[in-house]
């Protein structure tokens, strides 16, 4: 049985209000190797400013998933709620 | 918005693409891009019909590299939308700036499965820079001129859009008064200058690692002073080679699986490498936990996402190139290393002394690459050919060089070199190919016939998958598995099929001779390369090793 240390993180997303906004984050948040654990997102407002919420866990620093995030072009920004919660994950 | 002038999308499409400078495009038309194809008719861009709209897209990708510009690719919806998926996915690994037209099915008919009818614009998520589905005529002209800024802001990269049949058809009135601009997303630039000074004036052994980056930063002078001016030693990625002035004594070749041992070695031994425009690319470091173990690092990139993404910085240079270098520059007192080195280079200089009649593969690219004129753009497909020309043919500068670095993608090679051809009428160019390779895009030899497109070919044939079959011999003990080619098409009566003018050779005796006569010739040519199919690629870092415990024969 090995341990694998899980780091989870809460981001905040501002984007524009675009379709398939939501669909891009989740791509690049799968393909960079990151599980959602979580997501509360408010789209489709007409108020053209989109808020996602997402809880995501990784051995990866968060880092490389917020550039990939910020790299997208509807995106406004990315900040990390918090940063200091560990999970661990057992796996034979 | 101003003007009034009654357009429909398609035609609109059109007067766009000439706003941004495009005057070639690569397509095949279908039912739902046919009033884009109609709208065609009437203008004044030149369309080259490919045979396969993945031939339309590297055609695209290859004019693009070979002119530094935008390169426009179309396809209607469903299966040509869909064959385009992996000319995008090159361009993105590869940073290339690329606009995709795609024809959609009416919007009433969308999501209901209809005929032709695919999400590209959901497909294209992970195989582009960015994407448009446009559902609005009065936004079309918005997204265009967005996808032409997005293509080619910070790194380049592939954009698609998508636009349904009834938008093609819609009718507009009004013009934008000027382009949209993109909100700027840049952050403050990282620019650790002086810490990156402090760096660099105490290092001892620094090597300057030149990436792709560099030519798409159009920085290629500023690399080179740079060079000259340091006296650094300096190596190149795939995608870094021509960067490099050729005559710089300090260049040790390509880093990387099968670089140079001069440079593989020098890297190790490294106290402080510089990145520009290079993101230590799996193909490039080897074992990454063992790759100069002992170097400090300053990187410049465009990119936030690439700074210690793979290797951390100890300062790390976000931003233009260009301008950001120059702030570096300054001499360094490094006589002893750049003699050390300069002695590698001589003793493990490439040798073309093999015995027996017959062809050495990297002889042949070597004698091609002294022979071809200045400013010659070769372009190559992905396997052992590769390799072979990038350790063996020389090239001043990076748009001379056009090969599929970071998808390695096999049928690059005849396409791309179509779409040089076509940017850049006065200058020769080759695609360097392998028997495997040119039959994943073989039927754009058509494309060559149809406008008489003067792209010489050199087939390196050894009719097998010769890199596979190598790994398969040096890894997965001589079990060789589906990579005999021997049943291979004559290739000489196929390029005569397309009014092709060809020729095999087989002899070491036969090269020069040849090779003269494909670059006298006017028109297009395939010359038929025969090599022995044991040939290997050397030297070899194998896969999760560290660079210095390099194979350089078996």
């Amino acid at each position: 049985m090995s341990a694998m240390t899980l780091n989870k993180y809460q981001l905040i997303i501002m984007a524009d209000d675009k379709q398939v906004v939501l669909e891009r984050i989740l791509q690049v948040t799968r393909y960079r190797g990151f599980l959602i654990n979580g997501m509360n997102a408010e789209v489709n407002t007409g108020n053209n400013v989109a808020t996602i919420t997402m809880s995501v866990s990784s051995e990866r620093p968060i880092s490389l998933l917020i550039d990939q995030i910020n790299k997208l072009i509807d995106i406004k920004g990315v900040k990390v709620d918090n940063s200091d919660v560990q999970i661990k994950q057992h796996s034979a | 918005m101003t003007k009034s002038k009654t357009l429909t999308g398609g035609a609109l499409l059109f007067e766009v693409l000439q706003e941004h400078g495009v005057h070639h495009v690569f397509g095949y038309p279908g039912g739902a891009i046919m009033p884009i194809y109609d709208a065609l008719y009437d203008s004044d861009v030149k369309h080259f019909l490919c045979r396969h709209e993945q031939g339309a897209a590297f055609s695209a990708v290859g004019y693009a590299r070979a002119a530094g510009t935008v390169g426009v690719c179309l396809a209607t919806s469903g299966p040509g939308a869909t064959n385009l998926i992996t000319g995008l996915a090159d361009a993105l690994a590869d940073s290339i700036p690329v606009v995709a037209i795609t024809g959609q099915v009416p919007m009433a008919a969308m999501g209901s499965d209809a005929f032709q009818e695919i999400d590209i614009f959901g497909l294209s998520l992970a195989c582009t820079k960015h994407s448009f589905q446009v559902t609005d005529i009065n936004e079309l002209e918005k997204v265009l001129h967005q996808a032409f800024e997005i293509a080619l802001e910070g790194r380049h990269g592939p954009v698609l859009v998508d636009i349904p049949k009834d938008i093609q058809l819609a009718e507009v009135t009004q013009r934008l008064d000027k382009l949209s601009h993109l909100k700027n997303k840049v952050k403050l630039p990282l620019a650790d200058i002086s810490k990156a000074l402090d760096l660099l004036t105490h290092a001892k052994q620094p090597i300057l690692y030149v990436g792709g980056g560099v030519g798409m930063a159009n920085a290629v002078e500023e690399v080179r002073d740079f060079a000259d001016k340091t006296g650094m030693p300096s190596v190149s990625t795939l995608k870094g080679l021509g960067a490099i002035n050729p005559d710089n004594e300090n260049h040790l070749g390509m880093l990387g699986m099968h670089g140079t041992k001069t440079a593989n070695l020098a890297v190790q031994e490294s106290d402080l490498l510089v990145v520009v425009g290079a993101r230590f690319d799996d193909r490039v470091t080897g074992k990454l936990d063992e790759f100069a173990p002992n170097a400090k690092v300053i990187h410049f990139d465009i990119d936030t996402a690439e700074i210690n993404k793979r290797r951390d910085a100890d300062a790390a240079i976000l931003g233009d190139l260009k301008g950001n270098l120059p702030l570096l520059t300054t001499e360094l007192d490094i006589a002893d290393w750049q003699q050390k080195l300069q002695q590698m280079n001589t003793d493990f200089a490439w040798r073309y002394d093999h015995p027996g009649d017959n062809i050495f593969a990297p002889a042949v690219l070597k004698t091609v690459s002294d022979l071809m004129p200045s400013n010659t753009c070769v372009t190559t497909d992905v396997g052992q050919h590769q390799m072979w020309a990038a350790q063996h043919m020389t090239f001043d500068d990076p748009s001379n060089f056009l090969t599929s670095g970071g998808m390695g993608t096999m049928g690059f090679g005849l396409p791309a070199a179509i779409g040089a051809q076509i940017s850049r009428p006065h200058d020769t160019v080759i695609a360097v190919s392998g028997d495997g390779s040119i039959m994943m895009n073989v039927q754009e030899l058509a494309t060559i016939k149809r406008y008489q497109i003067p792209v010489k070919v050199v087939l390196i044939d050894n009719a097998k998958l010769g890199m596979v079959r190598q790994w398969q011999d040096l890894f997965f003990e001589g079990r060789l598995s589906e990579t005999d080619l021997s049943d291979n098409p004559d290739f000489v009566m196929l390029a005569k099929a397309f009014d092709i003018k060809s020729q095999l050779i087989t002899k070491k005796s036969e090269v020069k001779a040849a090779v003269e006569e494909m670059l006298d010739h006017d028109g297009p040519y395939l010359l038929q390369v025969k090599i022995d199919a044991a040939e290997n690629v050397w030297p070899l870092v194998p896969p999760n090793t560290a660079n210095d415990k390099m194979m350089e024969s078996v």
